[in-house]
């Protein structure tokens, strides 16, 4: 049996466990919430090190990216530091592969991603993939970073803008506190009621929004006319939200064990076990094969119907 | 140990740096604050006021700011000079801004975006 925890800095109520067997090996995948602590969250990491087969991190992003330019988060790299023995990792190397997929795969096999599409993406520097290939089939974008990040209502529109603006912010941001960056603990179960209602138009403008989902849940206002939302990581809770919201289908891009999608991290995580290599030595086509032999695609939900 | 001239000084060079970025003006056109800016070790104190995207200063204290920025002297002129970011002091507690979180790290970006790589 192997073990694969993943350790998030978002809230407890999101903990669970699931036992699976993926390519004839048998895994225990559970999830420990920290609610924001970030010290019981190092303290977690330490009592696991040397005692489990991978371990994700949840809740903060490792890396956040301008182009081919990696930006190391601080606070990442402590908890990331706090590991010496298991291999860890944040979803950052799947995600970039995973979500460039999701974007091709709804072109390629529905009709809820025409050319043309009106996307707004909440946040982009922490899956540049994605915003890469969302542009690239010619959706017609808005990243939010600016917006929802600093309170900026500045829509960045182009792929290119969004690379400027990052390689001039980000180096200084991943010196902040992750928490004034990312909702982390009890923040990820309230909306920033002040930004839902002066930046709430930019979902209702848009007929697709993507992103981390505590993002896309943070900022989300009511009245949706049954837009798509492309994200990572939902319970069920989360996905009566959405509905409640008025979204009309839903797509996540990892895998659903036990009624509930896992976040990149974790199947980053399993992937690493099976694959049996270091994280530096694995490649995009490693995980696009890995990918093929779970047979893992996008998971397409129909929450309701468009008006 | 930086005089209050030279505060002024990089002051202006950030106000017109501001200035020159019409992008910058368009992205604060619903951002009207009053900036305080304090020097801890000489008597100094500036006010910077944005208002409609505009962003103009001018010496002395006003009565009720939005945000005061709190440094010693040369801190402070190295940070409107654009030497230094606003970051790493504010991190290690040489730069203490008072304000609402969401006004601090919109003030981080400004910065970033006249002076950033």
């Amino acid at each position: 049996m192997k073990k694969v925890v993943s350790v998030s800095l978002g809230s407890s109520r999101r903990d669970h466990r699931v036992n699976t067997v993926l390519l004839g090996t048998e895994f225990e995948i559970s999830r420990r919430g920290t609610d924001g602590d970030f010290e019981r969250a190092l303290a977690i990491l330490r009592e696991l090190d040397g005692n489990v087969d991978a371990i994700g991190l949840g809740g903060i992003d490792l890396y956040l990216y301008a182009g081919r330019t990696r930006y190391t988060v601080n606070d990442g790299l402590k908890l990331l530091e706090a590991v010496k023995k298991t291999p860890v990792v944040d979803g950052s190397g799947l995600k970039n592969t995973l979500e460039r997929e999701t974007a091709y795969y709804l072109r390629k096999h529905t009709g809820l991603l025409p050319p043309g599409s009106k996307v707004l993406m909440v946040s982009a520097v922490d899956r540049f993939g994605m915003a890469e290939a969302l542009a690239e089939l010619g959706c017609d974008m808005t990243f939010g970073d600016l917006i929802f990040a600093a309170g900026i209502p500045y829509p960045i529109k182009t792929v290119e803008e969004l690379e400027e603006i990052a390689h001039k912010t980000l180096p200084e941001m991943v010196k902040l506190p992750f928490h004034m960056l990312y909702p982390t603990g009890k923040k990820q179960d309230t909306q920033d009621e002040k930004k839902v209602e002066k930046f709430g138009h930019y979902y209702h403008q848009a007929d697709v929004i993507a992103g981390d989902y505590h993002l896309v849940r943070r900022y989300m206002p009511g009245g949706l006319k049954g837009q798509l939302v492309i994200t990572n990581t939902t319970t069920r809770e989360d996905v009566e939200f959405l509905r409640e919201k008025g979204v009309g289908w839903l797509v996540t891009t990892t895998p659903e064990y036990d009624g509930r999608s896992f976040g990149t991290n974790v199947i980053e995580a399993v992937m690493v076990v099976l694959l049996g290599k270091s994280w530096e030595d694995i490649t995009p086509e490693d995980y696009l094969e890995m990918m093929d032999r779970l047979e893992m695609k996008p998971r397409v939900q129909e929450l309701g119907r468009r008006p | 140990m930086a005089t209050h001239q030279e505060i002024t000084e990089s002051l202006k060079a950030f106000t017109e740096g501001y200035s020159k970025n019409q992008r910058l003006k368009a992205m604060n056109r619903d951002w009207d604050r009053n900036v305080l800016v304090l020097a801890d070790d000489i008597e100094s104190a500036h006010t910077l006021v944005l208002k409609d995207g505009e962003l103009s200063f001018s010496e002395g204290k006003t009565v009720d700011p939005d945000l005061t920025v709190i440094s010693n002297s040369d801190t402070l002129a190295d940070m409107f000079f654009g030497d230094i970011t606003p970051t790493e002091p504010y991190m290690n507690g040489t730069l203490r801004i008072i304000g609402s979180e969401d006004d601090i790290l919109r003030l981080d970006f400004i910065s970033l975006l006249i002076w950033g790589e």
